[in-house]
């Protein structure tokens, strides 16, 4: 099975097997009745032909070996070279059940019993007899990537050149074009395997405009490649041209007769096509100086030798060489670093990454353990210790951080799309694709930010007409950028649309009850609204200049991966929704409380504030509400939500916690500050509902539960709905 | 901007597989299940390659090159070929209709991509 | 007229590939065969291939031949990005053309 495949389609691919080969059936049990009906021999041959082709997609080879002297025999049906006997189509009957067998096997995931394989064997051995030469495998699979041969060095130093890059040399043929090739592909897909050092672009057999057919194609190259393929993979890159191109590969270091060689045979001038070699980088002026005086000795020519012309003119200084040079060694060191990769399962990584957390657990045992005794000699090691778990942690959560750059590419479709379907023309720009976040982040940020992208040209970007009326580019622009900025990565989605009018977005609000008449809201504020879940029903937006469908649905999936989102705008200019999010959910910014004995953690990003209970708010009276500075908060004693027994203390303190549009707050006993810790899932060990959304192991070896703060929000305002009405009549 | 590539292909797994792969390039794919199906999407719409396999029923892959080269929208639109290495008739045949590359099947997914970067970058 | 500069401005649209360039080839020839100075503005063009770019080094050539003038603008990214690519940004960009040099210097800073 091919790394590459999902599970799933092996479904697909075993529906359509026993599809094909019930059609194979069918017609096996015609030809019998009907042997020469070319179109029944032909069903057979594509059942055959079509189960060979994906499993061979799926790596499945026992099949495809299988199939293929099958489909091999077929062929030769096919063109009337063995004609269908009895025997041949109660072969191919068994042929068909013995299919039907190797897909159960596909189906189940199992490999075939030696009872199947050598079933197997006998009937290939059978179908053999049908064909005249023994079948070859070999050639099908030359295209495989090869064995990676270092070009031999020749060791006799003054025969060679210098270069340590390929020289690839080519002339298309005048059909390229009209073959539907460019010779620009080429040399794109050669940076994918390699670097092109340098590449000239040979035009000097285009001929004088009125001769030339726009459509002929007259060019070359000669490049320089640094690559550690082989000249096979290098050679096969150019299959698709090679019958009416001349193509010279040249190996590193080279010797200097083959380079020789190359200049007489190309077409054009020696002192020209030395020069671009040189210019190449392929040979030094000193190599090239020897091959042209060679050149003119041999041509028995006492016109003055090339290679002083070329020196004389100086079309070529050493600095020059000396500077590519140092650039190419550069470049050469940049591609090796990227070659350096390997594809881990992202499971793994969470397996390690638990590893890595129980280690801490044991770690802060042993450190007990260690103070406990008084052992100073221990408590040194396993400070040590714990320093190098940390980074081993560290490093562990690293290793599941991916560059943003494959989700954002994935817009350039969508903005492609939805300009068409809204008629608008929009670019799409991006910046800090390379900007890495965790893989759980970046699978769950795709829906959001489609949302957004697709608000910000429905709404944002206004129509061709407009924008010419406001004096703008006829064409929007939207922009994705993505930065790191304290521990936290920011999305921004922006546009050059017409912004957000802030009138409209007050009066909304108003309307709606989502703020009350007479406050002076900051700008933010007003454009924050947008994300309230009041604010997106559907009328709420045709009559808005900016956006609004939905965007309470994007806040809760930011929130949802401990996010936050806001917006920037300035009328008539575009709006910025820039979101904010944790580089890993696997690690959390935690602030610490303590309620009893018991240590609880929740995210810190949602705590607003903390306030001692008697002096700042007064309690209502119900029990149910605190007064914090004329707003009234829903509250809840952590102590009576976790049935903790134990006395209580003088000084309460209230932790003000915003979730999305809720406020609460939460009272605990003390506040021990802010930690970052990794969460452990709560499994099992707790029933939901309770608030929990996790565990974390201290310093102190202690287990402190994580807060699943919109879980309690919820369980507070089910208590007690809607909170903002009291204030805003 | 993207580069649109039309698939033909009747078994259907190769054709997830392959347009979830060639999505994954960067590709945008069109899919079609047979020669005649193929012909109905060339309908003016900017396609940058075309990958078709041979033996299809309706209409095999040859005479849908054919008739493809006729449009003038897509008389020079390199043409990928799968095909199975018993077929040397076909591929003189496909030759001739303009075919120019060759894949020969069974392929492996990569195997295919290397084929289509040369072709056209994603 | 004969003492006055005749100049013309030619605006690539769309496609500059193997399916315009017989067309557009006939388009710039003719612009230099009627003008002293010919504009190719690029700016438009949204896809260009090797038939494309051959045909821009022909008008170049071209116009050396004719001993005439041709600027080429605002080129598109598209455009920029393949005359990267094959080295030629030196041939298009010689002396004849410091006035295109220019306008793309004063655009980028």
């Amino acid at each position: 099975m091919s790394p590459d495949i999902p599970e799933e389609y092996l479904q697909t691919f075993v529906i359509e097997c026993r599809e094909l080969l019930e059609q194979m059936e069918d017609a096996l049990l015609i030809i019998e009745r009907d042997p020469e009906n070319p179109e029944i021999i032909n069903a057979i041959f594509r059942a055959a032909h079509t189960i060979k082709g994906t499993a061979g997609l799926f790596g499945i080879d026992y099949m495809v070996e299988f199939t293929h002297v099958a489909e091999s025999v077929l062929d030769r049906v096919r063109s009337r070279e063995v004609m269908i006997s009895s025997a041949l189509s109660a072969l191919f009957i068994e042929v068909h059940d013995h299919l039907g067998t190797l897909v159960n096997h596909v189906d189940e995931g199992t490999l075939p019993t030696e009872e199947v394989d050598a079933r197997s064997k006998r009937l290939i051995a059978q179908l053999k007899q049908y064909l005249d030469a023994p079948v070859t495998h070999e050639a099908e699979h030359s295209s495989d990537m090869p064995i990676v041969v270092k070009p031999k060095m020749n060791l006799v130093q003054g025969d060679v050149v210098k270069t340590d890059y390929w020289h690839i040399s080519l002339r298309f043929g005048l059909e390229v074009f009209r073959n539907g090739m460019d010779p620009f592909s080429f040399v794109r897909y050669l940076s994918s395997i390699g670097q092109v050092v340098q590449l000239v672009t040979i035009i000097d057999a285009i001929p004088p405009a009125d001769e030339m057919d726009p459509e002929s194609c007259y060019l070359g190259f000669e490049i320089s490649f640094d690559t550690d393929a082989d000249k096979l993979t290098i050679e096969n890159i150019f299959n698709f041209v090679r019958d009416d191109c001349s193509i010279y590969i040249l190996a590193p270091h080279s010797k200097v007769s083959e380079y020789e060689r190359l200049i007489q045979e190309l077409p054009e001038q020696e002192m020209r096509l030395g020069e671009i070699l040189v210019k190449c980088g392929s040979l030094t002026p000193t190599e090239l100086e020897r091959i042209l005086r060679l050149q003119a000795e041999q041509d028995d020519d006492s016109s003055q030798p090339i290679g002083e012309v070329l020196l004389e003119q100086q079309m070529v200084s050493p600095p020059v060489i000396e500077a590519a040079l140092e650039k190419q060694k550069h470049v050469k060191e940049t591609k090796k670093a990227e070659a350096n990769l390997i594809r881990v399962d992202a499971d793994k990584l969470d397996e390690l990454i638990n590893l890595v957390g129980e280690l801490i657990i044991a770690g802060a045992g042993i450190n007990l353990l260690a103070k406990r005794e008084k052992l100073a000699s221990l408590l040194q090691s396993t400070a040590t210790l714990s320093r190098l778990v940390e980074e081993v942690r560290d490093s562990a959560l690293a290793l599941r951080m991916v560059q943003i750059g494959g989700t954002f590419n994935r817009f350039q479709r969508v903005v492609r799309d939805v300009s068409k379907e809204l008629g608008k023309d929009v670019d799409l720009v991006i910046s800090g694709a390379e900007t890495e976040l965790d893989k759980t982040v970046v699978e769950k940020i795709g829906d959001p930010l489609t949302h957004l992208v697709r608000n910000s040209m429905d709404h944002g970007i206004e129509s061709a007409e407009l924008r010419i009326a406001r004096g703008k580019p006829v064409k929007g622009t939207l922009q994705l950028s993505a930065y790191h900025d304290a521990g936290n990565i920011v999305i921004e989605v922006s546009d050059d649309g017409g912004g957000l009018n802030k009138e409209k977005i007050l009066n909304k609000a108003i309307e709606r009850g989502l703020i009350a008449e007479g406050t002076n809201p900051t700008d933010k504020e007003i454009y924050n609204l947008i994300f309230e879940a009041g604010f997106s029903t559907a009328d709420a937006v045709s009559n808005l200049s900016g956006r609004g469908v939905g965007m309470d649905v994007v806040r809760r999936n930011i929130q949802a991966l401990r996010g936050t989102v806001d917006l920037d705008s300035v009328e008539g200019e575009g709006s910025t929704v820039r979101i904010r999010l944790p580089l890993t959910l696997a690690i959390i910014d935690g602030f610490m409380v303590g309620v009893g004995n018991a240590t609880y953690v929740m995210p810190l990003d949602i705590v607003v504030e903390c306030i001692e209970l008697k002096a700042w708010a007064s309690d209502e009276g119900d029990g149910q509400y605190i007064n914090l500075r004329g707003e009234v908060l829903p509250y809840r004693r952590l102590r009576d939500h976790f049935g903790i027994k134990s006395e209580t203390v003088q000084r309460e303190n209230v932790v003000v916690v915003r979730y999305g549009e809720h406020k609460a707050g939460l009272v605990v006993d003390k506040l021990m500050g802010e930690f970052q810790t990794v969460i452990k899932s709560p499994g099992k060990l707790f029933e939901s509902g309770k608030g929990i959304g996790g565990f974390t192991i201290l310093g102190s070896g202690e287990v402190a539960l994580i807060l699943d703060i919109p879980g309690l929000m919820g369980l507070v305002e089910h208590e007690k709905i809607d909170v903002r009405k009291p204030v805003s009549t | 901007m993207a580069k649109t590539i039309l698939f033909v292909e009747d078994s259907a797994s190769v054709r997830q597989v392959m347009k979830t792969a060639l999505t994954r390039e960067g590709y945008d794919v069109i899919l079609a299940v047979d020669g005649r199906d193929a012909l109905t999407k060339l309908d003016g719409t900017k396609i940058h390659l075309i990958i078709s396999d041979v033996n299809m029923p309706n209409m095999d892959g040859i005479t849908f090159v054919k008739e493809a080269k006729k449009l003038p929208t897509y008389k020079f639109t390199p043409i990928i070929m799968l095909t199975t290495e018993t077929q040397a008739s076909k591929m003189a045949e496909g030759k001739a209709a303009g075919v120019k590359a060759w894949i020969v099947k069974p392929f492996q997914p990569a195997q295919l991509m290397a084929a289509v970067a040369q072709l056209v970058m994603a | 007229m004969a003492n006055k500069t005749q100049r013309a401005c030619i605006a690539v649209k769309g496609e500059l590939t193997i399916y315009t360039v017989t067309e557009l080839k006939d388009k710039f020839l003719g612009g230099l065969l009627m003008n002293d100075e010919l504009e190719l503005d690029l700016s438009e063009v949204s896809e260009i291939d090797g038939a494309g770019l051959q045909l821009l080094v022909m008008a170049k050539q071209g116009a050396m031949a004719l001993e005439k003038t041709l600027f080429m603008i605002s080129h598109s990214p598209v455009v920029a990005e393949l005359i990267d690519l094959s080295g030629l940004s030196g041939f298009f960009g010689d002396p004849l053309l410091m006035a295109h040099q220019s306008k793309l210097e004063g655009e980028s800073s």
